[in-house]
Order: structure tokens, then C-alpha cells, then sequence
């Protein structure tokens, strides 16, 4: 909360295939370089979005250790983090009812815009339960 | 009856006319008249109630967003307002619209708005009410789903599109 009373967020600020993403750096436990590795609980950004068949090439591809509260490991190979940026909430706008179930899905709950973008800001934790619920449908 | 108490002949038919102009001015104010947006989609023209639209847009950036459907290309800006576009084309069985000359249509109607590619305007035209003509039966293919009537224009009859249809549709 700042002095008005108003939520604040620290975003780390990225952009991957051209869309730009914000996430709440509370959510990131740590940031290294992608050195080619492989694991079952790496994930690359793109495929967690569901970027369809769209290519998508990362430039300098950098991984994001997410903070989950019961400690599961859960890491995510974005592209090069562009800004770290302190905000208020109330400059976030929802998704247009039409497209917010569709965003919600795949974690993207709100859309701060931002010199003329559209940041979309994911909540990795969102993902996290929505893969969970998924693997439990399918008795993973 | 005295010659001057007598209702002259001309005086008679000066009535019957001036009732006939009356009630003529009487259905012509009665006439409800709804005003047409007429545009062009994939090469045809298509129509939707101007009361639904509320501005036409020229082109502006479509900001992607991952994992939405294909008839929902992303997110504009409308004067720090986020809304979303919605791609007709696919529901009409038209050529997809190109995003870099496309205009924006912002259909409002009940709780719904959206944004909805279009090619261009072709006119905005007062008609009677009285000319919408229900969709014939035999309306084939994607537009029967979306079509509320039909009216004429310059000769050739336009299918009148429903955005409670196309809310319709896209909550399915």
C-alpha cells in the first residue's frame, strides 16, 4: 500500500513473440539465464500461454523460478526481462468480459497499458492451479 | 332545407379530401423509420442497426492476446478503454478481414460491446421500418445464424445482422 491507501504492485515487465507480459515480482523467486537445460518442472512461456502454432523466438531466454507456497518447483523460461515497474492497482484495467474467460484460463487477469502497449499481466499461481486441476481431471 | 343551409357539393369533396390529407399526414408521422449501417465484409455488404453502433473507429492497433479464438483477434485501446474485436468474417463465411486496413465497428447493445472488424462503411441510410423484411427460410449457410432481416439497397437485398445474435453466439 502506498500512502493514499492504494495497492502496489512491482511488475517485471517482458515481452515474449512480441506481446508484452507483466508479472507481480512477488511471484519470482529467482532469475538466471537459460543455459539449455531440460526438467519436468521447466516450462517454456509460450507453451504455458498457448501461443498455438504461432513460432516464437526468444532472443535472450531467461528463467523465472516462481515462488509456490507449498514449494513445489515450478520454473518458467520467459524472454529477456525489459523493466521492473511500480504501479497501482487502480491503473489496471480488467479484460473485456467478452475475452476474460478465455484470459482468466491462462492465468492473464488484468491488461495495464502502458506508452501506447497492452501489458498482460499473468499470475503464475493462476496457471499453477489451472495445470493442477487438470492433471487431477486426468487423475495425474 | 334552404339553399344556404345546403352542404355544396364542392364544399363535400373539399371535406373528404382534407380527411383523406389528414389521415395520409398521420400514417406518414406513424411511419417508424430505424436508420441502417451498411458495410462491407469479405467483398458483400452486410447491415446492422445504427442504434447498436455506436462510433465507427478507423483502423487502430489489435493488440494480441494468446489463446483466444480465432473470430476474437485481441484488445484495442478506445480512448484509455480496453475493449475486445471480434472478427465477423468468420461468423459470415467471409474472407478474413487484414487487420491493417480494417475499421472498427463498436457494437453496444444491453451489456454487450465489442469492437467488430469490418472492411469498410458503404452508407448510413433512414429506412422504414416497414421495409425490413424477415430473412427469407431458405438462407443458407453461416450468415442465417447472425440475420434478423433483410432490406434493399441500390437494387440488391443486404442481410440485416443481429449483435444480440452475434452475443449470441460467441457466449456459446
Amino acid at each position: 500500500m502506498n500512502d493514499q491507501g492504494e495497492t502496489v504492485l512491482n511488475l517485471l515487465l517482458f515481452s515474449v513473440g512480441g506481446v508484452y507480459f507483466g508479472i507481480d515480482s512477488e511471484q519470482a523467486a529467482g532469475i538466471n539465464a537459460y543455459q539449455g537445460e531440460e526438467a519436468g518442472d521447466l516450462f517454456w512461456f509460450h507453451n504455458e500461454m498457448g501461443f498455438g502454432d504461432a513460432t516464437v523466438k526468444y532472443l535472450s531466454p531467461t528463467v523465472i523460478t516462481i515462488r509456490c507456497p507449498d514449494g513445489q518447483p515450478y520454473r518458467v523460461i520467459i524472454d529477456l526481462m525489459e523493466d521492473i515497474r511500480e504501479i497501482t492497482a487502480t491503473a489496471i484495467l480488467p479484460f473485456p468480459p467478452l475475452l476474460e474467460p478465455f484470459a482468466l484460463r491462462k492465468g492473464m487477469w488484468g491488461v495495464l497499458p502502458v506508452e501506447g502497449r497492452m501489458v498482460l499481466l499473468v499470475d503464475f499461481m493462476r496457471i499453477l492451479r489451472e495445470k493442477r486441476v487438470v492433471a487431477a481431471r486426468h487423475g495425474g | 332545407m334552404a339553399p344556404s343551409d345546403e352542404q355544396l357539393k364542392s364544399e363535400l369533396i373539399l371535406e373528404e379530401l382534407k380527411r383523406r390529407q389528414r389521415d395520409k399526414e398521420v400514417v406518414d408521422v406513424e411511419e417508424e423509420r430505424v436508420k441502417v449501417v451498411i458495410f462491407i465484409c469479405g467483398g458483400n455488404r452486410y447491415a446492422f442497426y445504427g442504434a447498436d453502433i455506436r462510433e465507427i473507429l478507423p483502423s487502430c492497433e489489435i493488440s494480441w492476446v494468446p489463446c483466444l479464438p480465432d473470430y476474437l483477434p485481441g484488445l484495442i485501446n478506445i480512448r484509455g478503454d480496453i475493449e475486445s474485436v471480434i472478427d465477423i468474417s468468420h461468423f459470415l463465411g467471409e474472407e478474413t478481414s487484414r487487420h491493417e486496413t480494417c475499421l472498427i465497428a463498436m457494437a453496444v447493445k444491453g451489456d454487450f460491446h465489442s469492437g467488430i472488424m469490418i472492411d469498410s462503411i458503404e452508407d448510413v441510410v433512414d429506412i422504414p421500418l416497414s421495409t425490413v423484411k424477415p430473412p427469407l427460410a431458405t438462407l443458407n449457410g453461416a450468415v442465417r445464424d447472425l440475420v434478423i432481416g433483410e432490406i434493399e439497397y441500390l437494387g440488391r437485398t443486404i442481410a440485416l445482422l443481429d449483435i444480440g445474435k452475434l452475443a449470441g453466439l460467441i457466449a456459446l
